[in-house]
């Protein structure tokens, strides 16, 4: 690995972060409406208190001053505090990271070991009434809703059979490990079934391509076991395009999936966010957007990265 | 979620048969069963659990939290902290000559704090101070620019001294709740921990408060509250707020158990409650009105027969059903649920017949296309309702087809958030549809005055501007009552904004819950929950 190439990628993140976040906070002021939004039905909440609040929050201000602030204050890791709640950003962020990631990462595992084996299967055997049914069912786990499927498993194993908790982080006052496991189940398996459904795709065109090629068949020729070819040979190769769209979806773990967690009152970073949006929240919505470019440009890195080490002809100076 | 939440001035009010009040209102015979634990669905993710600065209406703070007054399930003050409430009949409340007034507050003896710390006239003036504080950051800080001075002679009496005669005080400052001076002075209220952890008087401690997840509160053990034998309060264990965002969720914690009381069912969910076992279903209005507002700079809207031909196409009932059927029809703004309201007041029933007339009468001829003009004019409006609000957006269909059907067009012009706000205030469109949400003690010339800071219809009525004034500087009850049924009348007649229906909280909630009294106020209906119990 060239730590040379690493530190010129990081330092060229820099510049191109600064740039998102020029363009993101231009796009939110642009957006109709503000943090005061919320007293729109509300009488009692006089101009005069309006703008007190607006000056309050240096809303007043025009917005590149605005902006220049926040990066100042942001270049000396100081994120500000958020309108909703009055807590620093980086408070929020941070009470929220744990449910997401490990939502996010049971889900990745949980995909990754049913996306591989489905798609290497079908590829393997494409044509055959095996891979038909998983081509079938993947169509089905893209489109099926998300909120669907979600009401769905809490119809049927929260009310029908009451064997989970319908939503929720853990019961209330902490609980145990099975407690929590419990809680976790059917929003990894929402969560998951739409990225299985779409990996194990790209897992079998990306081994439909290489089980043609000529290196293959010499290996057949060898005598090796099919197996073997499929593992040893053709699996790395493979990989590399669906490298590609697993290290993006890796960058989505960090930004939460909104809709899963709404539906199972799951406390991560996704809520948060239309929780941000919904208040024009503008030092929190900001805070989780740089954070998830930088994930963005930290999994674009790593997938560069992960192409080198599959295959050994790429090479980065 | 969050927009259709109302905020915290919005007194909500709180409708249920005579049948349901009487039932409620009787006490059992049986001694109520103690502990238990209830679980609470709340639709919205709480910001801040002080009550001064959150944007939602507070309802775990009611529980905790406690003011001088409260007002009642009838949206009368009654005391809490206060040893009664102050009139003019029982000397609480002394008018002083240049305009101002007196109010003294006897304070109730014994209250602790939740730490142990006694409760005194001291607790109270510094939440005057602490609220007005220009550097504290607060959703509302009504009432504090009132008031000139406080005295506290001993520590159980407040003396507030008024710089004007303000009859809707007890809608503001004192009653929202008491800050604790011991724990809060030289603290900045922005970003103190009271914010996640609020100290209070109430029934009910915070003993934990998870961002995103809940809010776990036990019973308080030295509340000062005792039932009628002496037993003390309050019945319940523990409740735990949970915060579920998705409505559907939130139906489907109902149905599983894990929920055992939603405030504020979607209108669209709520049938779904209806005939689970173990589940009911009470339906309370809000203190808060669907309304269809003219632009008085529109020439043709000028026109009297023109407004009340519009009020005659309208049919209520259908706007009713395509909210769910829970709203109710009404022809006043002062929503029923309060004493104010005038029954008498004049009623525009649904008449097609009678518009076509009025508008033919009054010369607005059918063009070719089927709108009516006169004079060059075209009776053809810009809608303006705010984008985004399901309800608002169908009821806005709804009256579209019933204005076609006297010949005038409505146009939606629907705006988001702030844009509508500022098209609202400044009369930014012909027609307007939305809702006010009013306190308790409401002061309508903000809406109908000359000068009221929500009037954007430049709606102007000198003799309405007259008994306006006179109803919000009495203090005497038979007074209000009197100039607020004039009031009614002239809006009834002059019509500058047509009231069609109320705003109702369906409340969702398990059968073995008793006591609920449903709060039509923004005190929410938590604001008396140390008599709830758990049955059996």
């Amino acid at each position: 690995m060239n730590i040379g190439y690493i530190i010129r990628r990081l330092l060229g993140a820099i510049p191109l972060l600064l740039g998102i976040s020029l363009v993101l906070f231009g796009v939110i002021h642009l957006a109709p409406g503000g943090p005061l939004d919320v007293y729109a039905d509300n009488p009692s909440v006089t101009p005069q208190a309006m703008e007190q609040i607006r000056t309050a929050y240096g809303l007043d201000r025009p917005v590149p001053v605005q902006y220049f602030l926040w990066l100042k204050s942001m270049l000396v890791g100081d994120w500000g505090y958020s309108i909703r709640t009055g807590r620093p950003v980086l408070s929020e962020i941070v009470d929220r990271v744990r449910p997401t990631l490990e939502l996010g990462g049971l889900s990745l595992v949980v995909s990754l070991a049913l996306a591989l084996p489905l798609g290497i299967i079908s590829a393997a055997r494409r044509h055959s009434a095996l891979d038909h049914v998983f081509t079938f069912l993947s169509f089905a786990g893209i489109s099926v809703p998300v909120f669907w499927l979600a009401l769905l498993l809490q119809l049927l194993f929260s009310i029908s059979l009451g064997w989970l908790p319908s939503a929720g982080y853990q019961t209330i006052g902490g609980g145990s490990v099975l407690d929590k496991l419990a809680h976790i189940a059917m929003p990894t398996a929402v969560l998951s079934l739409a990225t299985v459904a779409s990996w194990s795709r790209y897992v079998r065109s990306g081994m439909v391509d290489v089980l043609n090629q000529d290196y293959i068949r010499t290996a057949y020729a060898k005598g090796r076991r099919e197996s073997g070819v499929i593992l040893y040979h053709a699996l790395r190769n493979a990989m590399i395009p669906a490298v590609t769209i697993i290290a993006l979806d890796l960058a989505s773990v960090i930004s939460g999936a909104v809709i899963t967690e709404t539906v199972f009152a799951w406390p991560g970073i996704g809520r948060l966010f239309i929780e941000s949006m919904d208040g024009r929240d503008y030092p929190t919505l900001m805070g989780l957007m740089m954070l998830g470019s930088a994930a963005v440009i930290a999994a674009n890195i790593a997938a560069d990265l992960a192409y080198a080490s599959l295959d050994p002809r790429i090479r980065y100076e | 979620m969050s927009t259709e939440l109302s905020r915290r001035s919005a007194l909500k009010g709180v409708l249920f048969g005579a049948a349901a009040l009487s039932t409620m209102r009787v006490m059992p015979v049986l001694a109520q069963a103690r502990g238990g634990t209830l679980n609470v669905g709340l639709t919205y993710d709480i910001d801040t659990l002080n009550v001064y600065s959150t944007g939602f209406l507070g309802d775990v703070q009611a529980a905790v939290v406690e003011g001088l007054l409260a007002p009642d399930g009838h949206a009368q003050y009654v005391p809490v902290l206060a040893l009664e409430v102050p009139t003019l009949a029982n000397g609480g409340i002394k008018l002083v000559d240049g305009g101002g007034m007196t109010i003294t507050y006897k304070l109730r003896p014994g209250v602790k704090w939740h730490d142990g710390a006694p409760f005194t006239s001291a607790d109270v003036k510094f939440t005057w101070e602490a609220v007005k504080n220009p550097k504290f950051i607060a959703e509302s800080k009504d009432g504090t620019q009132d008031i000139e001075s406080i005295d506290t002679p001993d520590e159980l009496t407040v003396i507030c001294h008024y710089k004007s005669v303000v009859p809707n005080f007890a809608s503001t400052l004192f009653t929202f709740g008491i800050l604790p001076k011991h724990a809060l002075e030289g603290k900045d209220l922005n970003t103190d921990s009271y914010n996640e952890k609020p100290l209070g008087t109430g029934p009910f401690v915070v003993r934990e408060f998870k961002r995103g997840q809940y809010v776990l509160t036990e019973r308080n053990p030295d509340y000062w509250r005792k039932d009628d034998k002496g037993v003390a309060l309050p019945y319940i264990d523990r409740m735990v707020f949970k915060i579920i965002t998705d409505s559907n969720t939130l139906i489907t914690q109902l149905k599983s158990g894990e929920l055992d009381l939603v405030v504020q069912t979607p209108y669209n969910q709520a049938k779904q409650v209806e005939n689970v076992a173990g589940l009911e279903l009470i339906k309370g209005s809000l203190l808060s009105w669907q309304h269809l507002d003219f632009n008085f700079r529109k020439k043709s809207l000028q026109d009297l027969a023109v407004r009340k031909a519009i009020a005659h196409a309208i049919n209520r009932q259908t706007l009713v059903r395509a909210q769910g059927g829970f709203p109710e029809p009404i022809k006043s703004p002062v929503v029923p649920v309060f004493s104010l309201y005038d029954p008498n007041t004049p009623e525009y029933a649904f008449d097609v017949g009678l518009a076509n007339k009025l508008l033919d009468d009054a010369g607005y001829k059918k063009a070719g296309d089927g709108i009516r003009e006169k004079d060059g004019e075209k009776l053809s409006y810009r809608f303006v309702i705010q984008a985004g609000r399901a309800d608002d957006e169908l009821a806005q269909q709804v009256m579209i087809a019933q204005l076609k059907a006297v010949g005038i067009e409505a146009k939606p012009d629907n705006k988001t958030g702030v844009a509508y706000r500022e098209a609202r205030y400044k009369g930014d469109y012909d027609l307007n549809y939305g809702r006010w949400i009013t306190s308790a003690d409401p002061v309508y010339s903000v809406f109908y005055g000359t000068k009221g800071a929500n009037n954007g219809q430049g709606y102007s009525n000198p003799q309405l501007d007259a008994v306006l004034s006179k109803m919000e500087t009495t203090l005497e009850p038979g007074e209000r009552k009197k100039y607020a049924s004039e009031m009614q009348k002239i809006l009834a007649d002059d019509l500058p904004s047509i009231p069609l229906t109320t705003n109702v909280a369906v409340i969702a909630k398990r059968t073995k819950l008793k006591n609920l009294v449903p709060n039509p106020t923004n005190m929410t209906n938590f604001v008396d929950t140390s008599r709830w119990y758990l049955e059996g």
